[in-house]
């Protein structure tokens, strides 16, 4: 293994770990107010495409936001379903998930390009070029804000009212806060953060959409959450992790010496090693208390 | 209806603080919890809220503290017409409510607790001045308590005054407490009456919400009486007579036998209409328990060193307020906890640590306090619910494994005979039935096992006169088949009535085991506050 | 053990929502009729012709012989992959992974062509094989579970996606057929399901599916078994209380789930001609673990109205060529109507929203399409 190769291992981790720690950084913001989605997994898949189409026609700042905007919207449509209408939100969360891979699939078609979008170089965010290789801006903005959002929910009132609607919403109500709308306004961004992950999947990272694309990260997100404890910083920490695995595995997959192992391996080895995270790390986590109900005041 | 309390005209106004007009509430499911309630609350009084389970004394308070909002009525305040959209607005309006289930967050501590209430969102927390506000108002009131541990972690006295502070810190002018006694020993129970005899000299005004008649005549100014939603009497209570009182609850005549357990004086009944062949010590142990140690689940210490023998033909009774480790120690006895330490036996076959179905095979039946979440599958029908813990049993098994509907069928339509089970039918959900049906449904299944050894915690809970009484004579009717029944129940009164031996338990330990004759009120009130120079002289039992 | 992690008390949510009554089957028939509509409007803006469509729906779905046998085929091991879903979810279980499970029973009746197959046993021997792989492929999230308290939820979707890996890994190299790379060895001719009308898809798959639909509906409301199955699935607590295990519970309904998966599995290879086998891309086999997970959420997680939601959303299946052929609709449509009938089961109080907007807008709801 040369130098060379070590430091393409680095980025492509630095880039592999972008999507994981941006949703699950979301979605731990979201657990802590009490809603579990599981639906992250299309809101992925939904934003990388609708990133594609933005950046498409007007450029990649618009792609991102447009990505963004996806998010946000899923998230809302899932939280006033789980809190307001009392849904439950495993069942919005598949859902959502099933319409995504229709969705796509289905638009994809119906815009003559069936299967996948490209994004033509110009339309790509530009990377920042380094001596060594081009870095997306993105992961910059993944290492900031688990930091941000750690300070946010440790050290400020909103983070303290978000773990209470989280932990024991009917003292939260007592207390005068509108859980609902809080637990609104906390998925609503996670939504928002996965949203990002997906646009910058498509419209900076690999630069198309395929109905493949988000490949479980979705789910990979959640077991993250569940091993950071709802920690942000350890997820970052956690996706970390998985972006220096997926960059082995893409590595060894492309490197032509090494035949002893089939790709396929390598390409299960993420979705393995979360399994064994997750087997081992719970335990020593604990979830709000009324995470995953809806709230009902009488 | 009584009412006498009201003051003349003149002084009215100055002296009103709220005024409630013609409350009605019917919930979304078509309860009626309230018909047209009027109430009036003046400054610098406490007004007792009474009433049997069910009759709306919590509905009533909550609409007052921003919870629900009435179906129909208006609220009035020197200032006009008011309307609390959320608890925030009755707080801002100066009212604030004490609940019987804390509205606190586990793992925060009192200090954020505390602050959850107060200032602007986004501000940075100033904990600093929360504390600072906290501690001076510790030392006003009183109520000590640790402020940086998370409340989860407290005792339930401790989680009270928390609950409290947390009122009094927002400059409240009605104060609302629901059932506050019912998690407190007798001297909790005297320091907070002293904080609200101080309160009330600061011209604050204080609802308090019980069913114990004594209590309502030791603390109040006036007594409010609630009875299935409507307002039944409004006196003076000096003027009222603990009978009076009872009867306005109740609403009937009482019978001889049920006025001897609603109604108590310094001296206990003795043990009523019970024959037995021979001294207790005679019979044969049943059960047999040593030195039992448990945790509860926050990982405290519950339940220390408990001892005990239950006989054949003899109700053993667990007195004490709840939270003293009888939950714990029930579920050791009956499989749904593991001890840490000490032993039991069912005529010598251990049970600790068993699976709850082994432990039924030894002939014993449970009665659980917690009929929604234990005792019953509410989503299940009546016949379904009545062959839980049997439903493996030889005579509900067809070929093949099937189970015969049939046999069960005929076997819950005889219980409701039996047990006097009103409903729509054996397939009505569990969850239509009243909760005196419910819990008579628990009782009948567990009974028609033909047990020899019935744990019963908390039977009677909740339930209405009437069923009551009927699962009280069950009981009896056990014990005078000659079964071992280990009655546990925080009505001091019932399980005074029905026990043979009576422990009272307090953190964990018995702090006695006595014949219920040799118990005062007084004794039996320092046992339950833990005073242990009591339990040297008390009993021989 | 208790689940130390996320909620999963999903299977009594679903239910405790209109158990008796009508109530439910007016909820699976609003939540079509809203993503049926929904996709009439997609359809509408994307250039196509809605009633065109659905009209073609119904033709490619129902309207000949050939289409009925195509539902039904359809729809076979969609109400196993269903019963996978329903029968966890009464235990208050999620299994997602009935997606994995199905590969897995696929690939192990396709290793049939390694034996020697007593003679006339060719069928049963597959059925068992099928079965067992999905059950073990479902036991190991629900050991999982049981002794390490990880969340079903994550534990299966995992599995899926390593199922994913492996099967395309079996299928491209372990048991490729040495003549044509791109598919597996096939099952051979005495372990095929005979095809029930010439000419179709229609294989005894159906009666595989339909009597183990029957089996279940017998196994939870009468025999005991059944019954502490669902107990624990409405409340753990009070089965414990009455002696219920719910680590039994749970691994049991896991493991069935996990047979009615690999069944699945079992009869896409042995019942599809032409091939009897699996691609590489494992095309035929892919979704039908989600696709499932619809069918049980309309089918109200009961074995028979889940016959009906088979039958249903075979028929959007069977009908989607058709659609596509005639009215230009890409197939995926079905997935997007599939996407929004499960959103619109979660709202628990659907019935009850849906006659506030009849009351506001009637006229909309004139136009909406038919299920």
């Amino acid at each position: 293994m040369t130098w060379n190769s070590l430091i393409n291992i680095l980025f492509i981790a630095l880039h592999a770990m972008v999507p994981i720690t941006l949703t699950a950084v979301g979605e731990i913001v979201g657990e802590t107010a009490g809603l579990f989605n599981i639906g992250l997994e299309g809101i992925l898949l939904l934003s990388a495409f609708a990133g594609v189409l933005g950046a498409g026609y007007a450029g990649p700042l618009v792609g991102l936001l447009v990505g963004m905007g996806t998010g946000m919207a899923v998230g809302l449509i899932f939280s006033v379903i789980a809190t307001y209408w009392k849904g439950n939100q495993m069942i919005i969360g598949i859902g959502v998930n099933l319409f995504a891979v229709g969705a796509v699939a289905y638009t994809m078609v119906v815009l003559g390009q069936p299967g996948y979008r490209l994004l033509s170089f110009e339309n790509r965010l530009p990377m920042i070029r380094t001596p060594a290789g081009g870095l997306s801006p993105v992961i910059f903005v993944a290492l900031v804000v688990p930091f941000v959002v750690y300070w946010f929910l440790r050290r400020t009132r909103a983070g303290l009212i978000l773990k209470a609607a989280g932990e024991a919403p009917e003292a939260a109500d007592v207390a005068g806060i509108n859980v609902n709308r809080v637990r609104l306004l906390a998925t609503t961004f996670g939504g928002m953060l996965a949203g990002l992950a997906g646009a910058y999947m498509s419209v900076s990272w690999i630069g198309s959409a395929t109905k493949e694309l988000s490949a479980g990260r979705g789910f990979i997100a959640l077991a993250i959450v569940v091993f950071s404890g709802l920690n942000p910083m350890l997820a970052l920490v956690g996706g970390i992790i998985y972006g220096v695995f997926q960059s082995l595995a893409i590595w060894i997959k492309n490197t032509p010496g090494i035949t002893f192992l089939p790709w396929q391996v390598f390409d299960m080895l993420p979705y393995v090693v979360t399994l064994l995270v997750v087997a081992g790390a719970i335990g020593r986590v604990r979830f709000p208390k009324a995470l995953g109900e809806p709230y009902k005041r009488e | 209806m009584v009412q006498d309390g009201l003051p003349t005209q003149e002084t009215r106004l100055e002296q009103l603080f709220l005024a409630a007009h013609g409350i009605s509430k019917t919930y979304s499911d078509g309860t009626e919890a309230l018909k047209t309630v009027d109430l009036e609350i003046r400054r610098g009084e406490i007004v007792g809220l009474l009433g049997e389970n069910g009759a709306g004394k919590t509905t009533l308070t909550k609409i007052l503290s921003g919870l629900l909002s009435p179906t129909e009525g208006r609220v009035e305040s020197p200032r006009g017409s008011v309307r609390f959209g959320s608890p925030r607005e009755a707080m801002e309006f100066g009212i604030g409510m004490v609940h019987q289930h804390f509205a606190l967050v586990g793992p925060f501590t009192a200090i954020e607790n505390v602050a959850l209430g107060h200032e602007h969102p986004f501000s940075r927390i100033r904990l600093a001045q929360t504390r600072e506000r906290l501690e001076a108002l510790v030392e006003e009131s009183g109520l000590h308590v640790p402020l940086d541990v998370p409340i989860e972690k407290l005792a339930v006295g401790e989680q009270q005054r928390v609950e409290i502070l947390k009122v009094l810190s927002r400059d409240v002018d009605l104060l609302i407490l629901d059932e506050p006694t019912s998690v407190l020993t007798p001297l909790e129970v005297d320091d907070l009456f002293n904080l609200l005899r101080k309160l009330r000299t600061q011209e604050k005004s204080i609802i308090l919400i019980t069913h114990k008649l004594k209590e309502v005549q030791s603390i109040t100014d006036r007594i409010v009486v609630l009875r299935h939603g409507k307002l039944v009497g409004d006196v003076k209570t000096t003027d009222a007579t603990t009978e009076q009182l009872a009867r306005l609850m109740v609403g009937q005549a009482l019978e001889a036998g049920a006025s001897a357990i609603e109604l108590r004086d310094e001296a206990l009944p003795i043990r009523r209409g019970r024959e037995r062949a021979g001294p207790i010590g005679e019979a044969a142990i049943v059960l047999h328990v040593e030195n039992l140690m448990a945790r509860g689940s926050t990982g405290e210490i519950a339940v220390e060193g408990v001892s005990f023998d239950v006989h054949a033909g003899e109700i053993f009774g667990v007195a004490g307020v709840e939270g003293n480790g009888q939950t714990e120690l029930v579920e050791c006895l009956t499989g749904l906890r593991a001890p840490r330490q000490g032993s039991a036996t069912i005529r010598g076959t251990d049970i600790l640590r068993k699976d709850p179905k082994d432990i039924y095979r030894l002939g014993v039946a449970h009665i659980p306090e917690d009929r929604w979440e234990v005792g019953l599958i509410l989503p299940f029908t009546l016949a379904e619910n009545a062959i839980l813990g049997i439903h493996r049993w030889k005579r509900f098994r067809g070929p093949l494994r099937i189970l015969r509907w049939q046999a069960v069928q005929k076997h819950v339509t005889e219980l409701m005979e039996r047990f006097e089970i009103r409903a729509t039918g054996p397939n009505a959900p569990a969850k239509s039935l009243s909760g005196g049906n419910q819990q008579k449904l628990i009782v009948g299944r567990e009974l028609a096992k033909d047990p020899e050894v019935i744990v019963a915690a908390q039977p009677t809970r909740g339930l209405d006169v009437a069923s009551a009484k009927y699962i009280r004579e069950l009981l009896e009717q056990m014990r005078g088949k000659g079964r071992a029944i280990l009655l546990v129940s925080a009505d001091l009164d019932e399980v005074l009535a029905l026990s043979d031996r009576v422990a009272i338990m307090y953190e964990g330990r018995f702090m006695a085991v006595c014949v219920p004759s040799e118990l005062t009120r007084e004794k039996i009130g320092m046992l339950m506050g833990g005073v242990t120079s009591a339990s040297e002289e008390v009993c021989r039992a | 053990m208790r689940d130390r992690g996320l909620p999963a008390r999903g299977g009594e949510r679903i239910l405790r929502r209109g158990l008796f009554g009508l109530s439910p089957i007016a909820e699976s028939l609003v939540a079509a009729v809203l993503g049926l509509g929904l996709g009439a409007v997609i359809m509408a803006l994307s250039g196509f012709n809605p009633i065109l469509a659905y009209a073609a729906l119904l033709k490619g779905g129902f309207a000949s012989t050939y289409a009925l046998a195509t539902t039904a085929a359809c729809a076979a091991p969609l109400l196993l992959t269903g019963l996978t879903f329903a029968i966890c979810a009464r235990a208050g279980m999620f299994n997602i992974g009935a997606e994995g499970q199905v590969y897995m029973g696929a690939l192990a009746a396709v290793t049939l062509s390694y034996f020697v197959l007593p003679p006339g046993l060719g069928q049963i021997v597959g059925i068992l094989f099928a079965m067992t792989a999905g059950a073990l492929w479902s036991l190991v999230p629900a050991l999982l579970r049981v002794f390490r308290g990880v969340n079903e939820v994550i534990s299966t979707i995992m599995f899926n996606w390593i199922s994913h890996f492996l099967a395309l890994y079996l299928v491209a190299r372990i048991l490729v057929d040495p003549a044509r790379s791109s598919q597996t060895v096939r099952v051979p001719v005495s372990a095929r399901f005979p095809i029930l009308i010439r000419g179709t898809d229609l294989s005894y798959a159906v009666f595989a599916a339909l009597a183990f639909a029957v089996v279940i509906y017998i196994l939870l409301w009468h025999t005991a078994s059944g019954y502490e199955i669902r107990a624990a699935g409405f409340n753990p607590r009070a089965a414990k209380y009455g002696g219920i295990k719910s680590t039994r519970t749970m691994i049991m309904s896991f493991v069935l789930g996990g047979m009615s998966a690999g069944l699945a599995g079992g009869a896409m290879s042995m019942g599809t001609p032409p091939s009897y086998a699996v691609f590489a891309g494992l095309s035929q086999i892919a979704n039908l673990g989600f696709n499932g997970m619809a069918v049980a959420m309309v089918g109200r997680n009961h074995p028979l109205g889940m016959i009906a939601s088979a039958l249903f959303f075979g028929g959007l299946t069977a009908g989607a060529r058709e659609m596509q052929m005639t009215a230009g609709v890409p197939t995926e449509m079905v997935s997007v109507v599939q996407g929004v009938i499960v959103v619109a089961l979660a709202v628990p109080e659907l019935v009850h929203i849906f006659r506030i907007f009849r009351g506001r807008w009637p006229r909309l709801l004139g136009r909406r399409g038919e299920a």
